[in-house]
């Protein structure tokens, strides 16, 4: 401790050349090593495999198998079936045909003319047996589930993810990028270096503790993680140049994001508890809603603030894992048109409870979070159109009933005309950005710090000011790498029920990038929306590690992800 | 579950779109930056519409203003009035183009590296002046109005510029509630806002375009009787001057000679020679612009013709750009523009060296010898040796009547001959009376300094 004491006073009072020189370098070989540590990350993730997986054969009288490659399969006559069978005696979308987690069958009739009968009996909802023949508009069958041999082999084929070592790899060089960050900030002589160094000490254990746990239970996959840590690292900077004290908060509120993480992850991993859970969710969410509205704070605007003692939460961003967990839907629910009304009225609910709290920001998100599950959910660009007129509807509504809204919009693309007053906030972030060009002024040079949410809404500006904009970039860069992933992951996912996680999820996790981002810069509105990871805000570093678990639920490469149960344990106690 | 899975694709739009809007805000950026981190409010250059930071010196690297935290004026008042009307006050009352024309010089800006520079050290600009020619001036115009002036006309380094009346910035008077008149016109440069009745320094220019049109000037003689008359009126001298050639007739600045050159010249000539030699065009150097001069003899009858060529009548010359026009007489006809910033040092780099800006040439270097002879012989046989001890100096003085109720501004101009000291000056003081009697007691003791700090830093 002595000795740590030591070299933290070593650096703050290191001669000014040697200052000058690390800082001339570290600018350069910051964005550098984020460069390559992206890189790194993201390659496996946007190039991996992605072969189907058997899991069934559905043996056609007359010889003909056709294989089953998902959990969750639409049999119909529709070209986009998983499972397509011409027959005009066969509905576009006749029935569902679903795997469990224990490797037992279901099918469901989805309100198909002709119905579904197996042995001969016409049902809705029906458990299989091996040898169960199923009758679809005329065409008799039997379902052939693969053994366990065959399943332990799939799971063995199954494309790995990255090795133990790869992922080893990343974390030491993050912890590298992370030092040289942190001995910046302490050399440049920011208030609190304690606090600041305390922070950054906080996310390089947090993600070595994280490590460690996956390698014991032999999950090899940390690309995912060592990006969110990455922002979470970049965030930790923007908080010692701007404001230092919140630091070990904001730590704190990172991890218990991972525990919020690693316990939405656990309860996705297996499917019937998520199903389950979603209900205690939708309650949760509209619960934490209802409670900011009752005891809430006015802060900035909008009511969407809770004082417990000295701590402050924003319970609408828990309501977006709560939402994302609401959202998704298995494909045999999906087919069934009355629960997507329930969630359309679900998701009225809580954006009248937002426009109430006048969190124009969050309203936003999840109107964009409903449309994708919407979409996802009823492939229907009628009902798209619909919500969105709806909203122009509302909006209109809503810039009559508050007008200080109208002037938010009034300045978009006009910051430039009112740099004292309405455009005060974006002009300045991007005087700063320009003052900080490519590679940035360095760590405690930012004028940033004197901007009100410099830390939060305008934290993209706070970055380039210090890092530059090639870092800055990254950043952005480094959520769409996540985002892609989980587009590419929902291809092979074996649940609607994942694949809708994950892409709300991700889509969420896009549209704070666009309005943080693009709205600091004047591209699209300014909202005060926050940047995931990056932002200084408990409550959002939360529920971004909530969002992030679904992300990580959909990757079903061989022993990748906690949230997916590994075979070879299930058959080991099975036997 | 194909179904949902290209669904899914959707998704790439939100992708798209922030991919678009983030390249969008990048060709803004790469395109506009520069006028962003320019803007008055940018808090990293401008500190409430000032520039932030950055260190002032004089010619010898003597700090003379830090920019930053409200601005470190020098520790000695006599330097802060002497230097102030170039480096502006704390209220902007006097205000200098100095720092925004230099802005993106000082500041470093670039795309690439925005305004980082090594070591984050401020910007020092280098200024030609020398803050102790700049006191020797103030002391010598010994509280009276006007303006002093010295520059190389090789380089064309201001050596001293002072403008007179000025005030302490760290302990401001009561300008608005003085009624002495004490501090009459105390925020102009005097030097560069300003354009003064020429007088008889005038004579310069009518004796230029004398020599070089008239063919048989040389062979001919002018009889003063003190009085000449002429139609609409009479020029007058001080004295009888008797019958003189052109040379002694300019030595003695007789009017009655030139109102007899100028029937020769003819008012035309000499406005086409006033073009010509760009008298009347205001200078610009480091931001700043000065004063234009004015001529003008539409409708003149003869009388006020002949004044005009004795720097009477209408005429108006700005200290600036007569000192640059001297100082091509003293350069052999071509002139160097006069500059106030040496060099900006940016991060331990030079990253604006000043470079000397030449002007065409205005006289044939016959012509400029010839004139160089003729004040070399004015100071010679007039003004006195003994005042420029180890110099040797041409000038012409000159006395310019501004109406009954003043008394004249004394004005005086000339330059060094000597290959080390290649200075011109200016001299003007309003209402001070005769002119060289005022002016060469004044820039005899300013030249001394000057000499003195070229002998300590030839540049």
């Amino acid at each position: 401790m002595e000795l740590l004491r030591e070299f933290v006073q070593s650096l703050t009072q290191m001669p000014q050349s040697y200052v000058n020189v690390y800082m001339a370098l570290l600018r350069y070989a910051a964005p550098m090593l984020a460069f390559v540590l992206l890189l790194r990350c993201a390659v496996p993730l946007l190039s991996f495999r992605r072969e189907p997986e058997i899991w069934a054969w559905l043996c056609v009288r007359g010889g003909e198998k056709l294989p089953i490659t998902h959990w969750e399969n639409v049999i119909g006559r529709s070209k986009l079936s998983d499972i397509v069978i011409s027959l005009s005696t066969v509905s576009r979308n006749h029935a569902v045909l679903t795997r469990y987690d224990d490797g037992s069958w279901t099918i469901s009739d989805t309100a198909s003319s002709g119905g579904v009968r197996v042995n001969g009996r016409k049902v809705s909802i029906c458990a299989l047996e091996p040898e169960d023949v199923i009758s679809i508009g005329g065409l008799e069958m039997t379902l052939e589930p693969i053994s366990r041999q065959q399943e332990q082999r799939l799971a063995q084929l199954r494309t790995k993810a990255a090795s133990v070592w790869s992922s080893l790899g990343n974390v030491l060089l993050l912890s590298i990028f992370q030092f040289l960050i942190a001995v910046s900030y302490a050399m440049a002589g920011v208030e609190k270096t304690g606090t600041v160094l305390t922070g950054f000490a906080g996310i390089f254990l947090c993600q070595w503790a994280l490590l460690i746990f996956y390698c014991c239970i032999r999950r090899t996959s940390f690309e995912v993680e060592t990006v969110a840590f990455f922002l979470c690292t970049m965030g930790m900077a923007v908080i010692a140049a701007t404001v230092p004290e919140e630091a070990v908060k904001q730590l704190i509120a990172m991890i218990l994001g991972v525990a919020v993480f690693l316990g939405a992850g656990w309860s996705l991993r297996d499917l019937e508890r998520a199903k389950k859970i979603r209900y205690l969710a939708a309650i949760a969410g509209i619960g934490f809603l209802l409670i900011t509205l009752v005891f809430g704070v006015t802060y900035n605007g909008a009511r969407n603030w809770l004082r417990i003692g000295s701590l402050s939460i924003q319970p609408s961003e828990l309501t977006k894992v709560c939402f994302v967990f609401v959202g998704a839907s298995t494909m045999d629910r999906i087919m069934n048109k009355r629960n997507l009304i329930l969630f359309i009225a679900y998701s009225a609910l809580l954006c009248v409870c937002l426009a109430i709290m006048n969190d124009f920001g969050t309203a936003l998100i999840f109107f964009c979070a409903f449309l994708i599950v919407a979409f996802l959910r009823s492939g229907s660009i009628g009902t798209i159109a619909l919500a969105i007129s709806s909203l122009v509807f509302a909006g209109v509504v809503a810039v009559r009933i508050a007008p200080h809204a109208l002037r938010r919009f009034a300045i978009w693309r006009h910051i430039w005309e009112d740099t004292m007053d309405a455009g005060y906030q974006q002009t300045q972030a991007l005087m700063c950005m320009a003052s900080g060009g490519l590679f940035g002024l360095g760590p405690g040079k930012g004028w940033m710090k004197y901007l009100f949410a410099s830390e939060s809404d305008m934290v993209f500006a706070t970055v380039t000011e210090e890092w530059g904009l090639v870092m800055a970039v990254l950043t952005v860069l480094a959520v769409v790498a996540l985002a892609l992933f989980a587009l590419r992951s929902a291809a092979v996912s074996r649940s609607g029920f994942y694949t809708i996680g994950a892409c709300t999820a991700a889509g969420i996790l896009l549209i704070q990038v666009i309005l943080n981002a693009l709205g600091t810069v004047d591209i699209v509105p300014l909202t005060g929306v926050t940047f995931p990871f990056l932002s200084n805000g408990g409550s959002s570093m939360i529920c971004t590690w909530g969002l992030l678990a679904f992300v990580k639920a959909a990757d079903t490469r061989q022993n990748a992800s906690f949230a997916v149960p590994l075979h070879r344990k299930r058959r080991d106690q099975d036997e | 579950m194909n179904r949902i899975a290209r669904r899914a694709l959707a998704l790439l739009l939100l992708t798209f779109a922030l991919l678009f809007g983030l390249c969008f805000f990048l060709w803004e950026y790469v395109t506009q930056a520069g006028q962003w981190v320019m803007h008055p409010g940018s808090p990293h250059v401008y500190d409430e519409g000032r520039l932030a930071s950055g260190i002032l010196t004089d010619r010898s690297g003597e700090p003379l203003l830090d920019l930053s935290g409200g601005r470190t004026y020098h520790g000695d008042p006599l330097t802060r009035c002497s230097t102030l009307h170039w480096l502006g006050d704390r209220e902007g009352n006097i205000s200098t183009p100095l720092y925004g024309h230099y802005a993106l010089t000082m500041t470093g800006y670039d795309l690439v590296n925005g305004l980082y520079h090594y070591g984050s050290q401020p910007a020092q600009m280098r200024l030609t002046l020398s803050a102790q020619a700049q006191n020797a001036a103030l002391e010598a115009m010994d509280g009276r109005r006007g303006t002093i002036a010295v520059y190389n006309y090789k380089t064309g380094a201001l050596l001293c510029a002072v403008s007179t009346p000025t005030f302490d910035p760290n302990d401001v008077p009561d300008i608005a509630g003085d009624a002495t008149g004490e501090y009459e016109g105390v925020y102009l440069n005097r030097f560069l806002q300003v354009s003064y009745v020429p007088g008889s320094i005038f004579k310069i220019v009518t004796l230029s375009a004398a020599l070089d049109s008239v063919p048989d000037i040389l062979d001919r003689t002018f009889t003063c009787t003190g009085v000449y008359e002429m139609e609409g009126g009479e020029v007058t001298c001080e004295r009888d001057h008797g019958e003189q050639d052109l040379e002694t007739a300019f030595a003695n600045s007789c009017n009655c000679a030139f109102a007899q050159v100028m029937e020769l010249l003819g008012g035309d000539t000499l406005e086409r020679y006033v073009k010509q030699l760009g008298i009347l065009e205001p200078v610009s150097f480091d931001g700043f612009t000065s004063e234009s001069g004015n001529f003008d003899i539409q409708n003149a009858a003869p009388v006020q013709i002949a004044w005009s060529g004795i720097g009477q009548h209408k005429d108006l010359i700005n200290p600036c750009r007569y000192l640059s026009f001297v100082g091509a007489v003293a350069n052999g006809g071509t002139g160097v523009l006069p500059h106030l910033v040496d060099a900006v040092e940016l991060g331990g780099r030079e990253v604006y060296t000043a470079r000397t800006q030449r002007e065409d040439r205005i006289l044939s270097v016959q012509l400029a010898r010839t004139i160089q002879e003729y004040m070399r012989n004015n100071v010679a046989t007039n003004y006195g040796d003994e005042n420029f001890p180890g110099l040797t100096v041409c000038a012409k003085s000159g006395t310019g009547e501004v109406g009954s109720e003043r008394r004249p501004n004394a004005m005086f101009t000339g330059f060094v001959m000597d290959e080390e000291y290649p200075l011109a000056f200016f001299v003007a003081v309003e209402d001070g009376g005769y002119g060289s009697q005022v002016c060469v007691p004044i820039i005899s003791q300013v030249l001394a300094v000057c000499k003195e700090v070229l002998d300590a830093d030839p540049f």
